[in-house]
């Protein structure tokens, strides 16, 4: 008994099940670009403006360690939390995008990194970042 | 009177003294002189003179910074752990101690970062 009648354009039962798995996969795609595109902060490569104010409702956890004196990362390696207040706005910026990437790796860093949206990143970026002045 | 002025010239100087240590020089060997002067050479071109004042915005400002957090940095870039391609060129012409050094250097240079927020 052939339970596998399919129409031959889908050509054997293994060709349409790879049919179907792109099927799924551009399915997918065109889920996942929506999404983005309805996430707040705009879709990927889009200019996104960082407001100081609306970071105040999200530096609940980077106080948690950058804004105690004296405080130490503890794993995998001991050493002091870096100040982040009056550092360059795009340096905290790039930092967040290269720990969220994994281009730069700290565990603790990777996972609060890995919660934040482009809006947060720009926001927080913001409100820890001070202009350079004109030399 | 005699013995105050006794105190006055042996524990005094002996206290100022331990005070100045412990804030001035934390617990390093560092050759201050030296990181100076690799700074100088190598850093400030694009960190700024003062290491406050960086040439572009992507750059960080390191006065002020903890030293211990500088060296781990400059740590991370020359074992590529931190991938920079000017950082990691820099960082891998860096001998222990120069890190050290320049760590040193900057962490004692006034700075504009702060734990404050």
């Amino acid at each position: 008994m052939n339970a596998c009648k399919l129409p031959t354009v889908l050509g054997t039962p293994a060709r349409a099940g790879a049919s179907m798995e792109a099927l799924a996969s551009t399915a997918a795609s065109v889920a996942v670009a929506a999404a983005l595109a309805m996430a707040p902060g705009g879709a990927a490569g889009q200019e996104v403006k960082g407001d100081a104010k609306a970071a105040e409702s999200k530096i609940g956890t980077c106080i948690g360690c950058h804004a105690i004196p004296g405080y130490r990362a503890s794993f995998p390696l001991v050493y002091s939390v870096p100040m982040i207040n009056g550092q360059s706005a795009k340096y905290i910026e790039n930092s967040l995008n290269a720990y969220r990437s994994g281009d730069r790796s700290h565990p603790t860093m990777k996972a609060i990194a890995g919660s934040l949206t482009d809006q947060d990143i720009a926001d927080l970026a913001a409100y820890y970042g001070k202009p350079l002045e004109k030399k | 009177m005699k013995f105050v002025s006794i105190l006055r010239r042996t524990l005094l100087p002996l206290l100022t003294g331990t005070a100045l240590l412990g804030i001035a020089a934390p617990a390093s060997s560092a050759d201050l002189a030296a990181g100076e002067k690799l700074a100088t050479e190598r850093c400030a071109a694009c960190h700024g003179k003062d290491g406050n004042t960086p040439i572009d915005p992507s750059y960080p400002r390191l006065s002020g910074q903890h030293e211990d957090y500088l060296a781990q940095a400059m740590r991370a870039y020359k074992q590529d752990e931190r991938k920079n391609p000017i950082m990691g060129a820099q960082a891998k012409m860096l001998s222990r101690d120069d890190i050290l050094n320049l760590a040193a250097h900057y962490a004692r240079l006034p700075g504009m970062l702060s734990h404050d927020r």
